[in-house]
């Protein structure tokens, strides 16, 4: 039986087994590869995507749990090429990182910015909580977003 | 044929995948489904631990009944006498629940803080309780210190047994039965949850005190549980401690000092993440910071 998902505002299908995590339909069926499967235990947050909106790791989530959910991965987060406020931001304050850590950071980043526009640096670091970062850091990144958070 | 949505896979080869996971809408429907399948099904709430059974090399179950979107099981409902959480709630659904109850302070700082943001969206008090397998679960002593009873139901009822005998009991649930509700009491008591993560936050604990007094109008501690958790692979209470802390003033130095003399009868569990000696050595530790933070509440 096909699964019928939307992904970063497209109707997709996939034949995958129920329990697949999402992170390896994503990448392998329809190869967006933003997000990654690094610990694949929830703990490293390289796998983050928005489901309803809200921040949850793909590797474990399983594809029947996803069935008429909107999903949106990294490579959704910007409009018609236009950035959005937390990636133009990162960009402009030179606090953008490699592929591994990153992409998972500017979606949890992405529903702080719409969900707490009152977010202090401790709020900050708490959502990065299941972000981790394991060769630079986060000091660069929690500035940028107290800067897009004030703009 | 049982309402709602059950996803399939292509029966084309056998490997480790769950044949199906069906999406139960209502309780009903999620105990025909676990009757159905038997031994062959299992609950599936947030999915966290069951996602990870390849790392651990566990094998999948053929089927399982999703029960996150019932809603008898994910509703919270705040009484006078009793809280009464639906299995299905989530970490972070709970955690906001109680946030404005101080006598639940103990709940809502092992439900607020565990794991983290995300991974609190998803995850379940009942899920939580019933993984004989997860001994980091914060919810445990949590519960265990409210005095929480456990409500199981089946086809053919519902029963409803402290969370100590739940315990003992839990890995031997018989096919078709889940964990629909946990029950805890309210009281005027002070409560705190004191955890010990490798990092500050993010992490498992290595070593768990969750703590409830009742105070009597002299300041003495008239009514005392303590729940240990994450030091051996089940949590328990620390009734040793709790009748020492009776009928003095809480204060947390003594509180720390009784418990070093008293953390010897715990063995702790080795683990990747600590060993077992160490784990007991935080316990005084832990105990000192809990009594401090319930002072504080």
């Amino acid at each position: 039986m096909a699964l019928s998902l939307t992904v970063n505002g497209d109707r997709v299908t996939s034949t995958a087994d129920p329990a697949s995590p999402l992170v390896d339909i994503l990448r392998e069926e329809l190869h967006l590869t933003g997000a990654k499967p690094v610990c694949r235990e929830g703990f490293c947050g390289a796998c983050m995507v928005l489901i309803d909106g809200k921040p949850a790791p793909s590797c474990l989530t399983p594809a029947a749990l996803v069935e008429g959910c909107e999903i949106q991965t990294v490579e959704g987060l910007a409009t018609r090429s236009q950035l959005n406020r937390i990636q133009a931001v990162l960009e402009a304050c030179d606090a953008v990182q490699c592929g591994m850590c990153f992409p998972g950071m500017v979606v949890s980043l992405t529903h702080l910015l719409t969900t707490r526009p009152d977010a202090t640096r401790e709020d900050i670091r708490a959502a990065l909580t299941g972000n981790i970062c394991r060769c630079t850091g986060y000091e660069r990144i929690i500035d940028a977003t107290l800067l897009a958070l004030a703009t | 044929m049982i309402p709602g949505f059950s996803v399939q896979s292509a029966p084309t080869e056998a490997h480790n995948a769950a044949a199906s996971i069906y999406v139960a809408p209502s309780l009903a429907n999620a105990l025909d489904a676990l009757s159905e399948y038997g031994a062959a099904g299992a609950v599936f709430a947030g999915g966290t631990w069951i996602m990870r059974s390849p790392i651990r090399h566990e094998p999948l179950r053929a089927h399982y009944v999703a029960i996150g979107r019932t809603a008898e099981l994910g509703a919270i409902r705040i009484g006078t006498d009793v809280v009464e959480v639906g299995a299905a709630v989530t970490h972070a659904a709970l955690a906001a629940a109680l946030a404005d109850l101080s006598e639940f302070d103990v709940l809502a700082a092992a439900a607020g803080r565990s794991a983290n943001p995300a991974i609190r969206e998803m995850a379940t008090i009942g899920g939580n309780l019933a993984t004989p397998d997860f001994a980091a679960a914060d919810c445990v002593p949590a519960l265990l210190c409210l005095d929480a009873e456990i409500e199981i139901a089946g086809r053919d009822g519902r029963e409803r047994m402290k969370l100590e005998h739940f315990l003992k009991i839990r890995s031997t649930l018989a096919p078709g039965r889940l964990v629909t509700q946990i029950v805890v009491p309210r009281s005027e008591r002070k409560t705190a949850h004191a955890r010990l993560p490798l990092r500050k936050a993010g992490d498992y604990p290595v070593a768990i005190v969750s703590l409830s007094v009742t105070i009597d109008a002299v300041g003495r501690v008239q009514a005392a549980r303590i729940a240990v958790g994450s030091v051996e692979p089940i949590a328990r209470r620390w009734e040793r401690l709790e009748a020492a802390l009776i009928g003095r003033p809480l204060d947390a130095e003594g509180a720390a000092r009784t418990a070093t003399e008293l953390a010897d009868e715990f063995v702790g569990r080795d683990g990747v993440d600590a060993p077992a000696w160490y784990r007991v050595s935080m316990l005084p530790g832990l105990v000192r910071r809990a009594a401090a933070a319930a002072l504080g509440a």
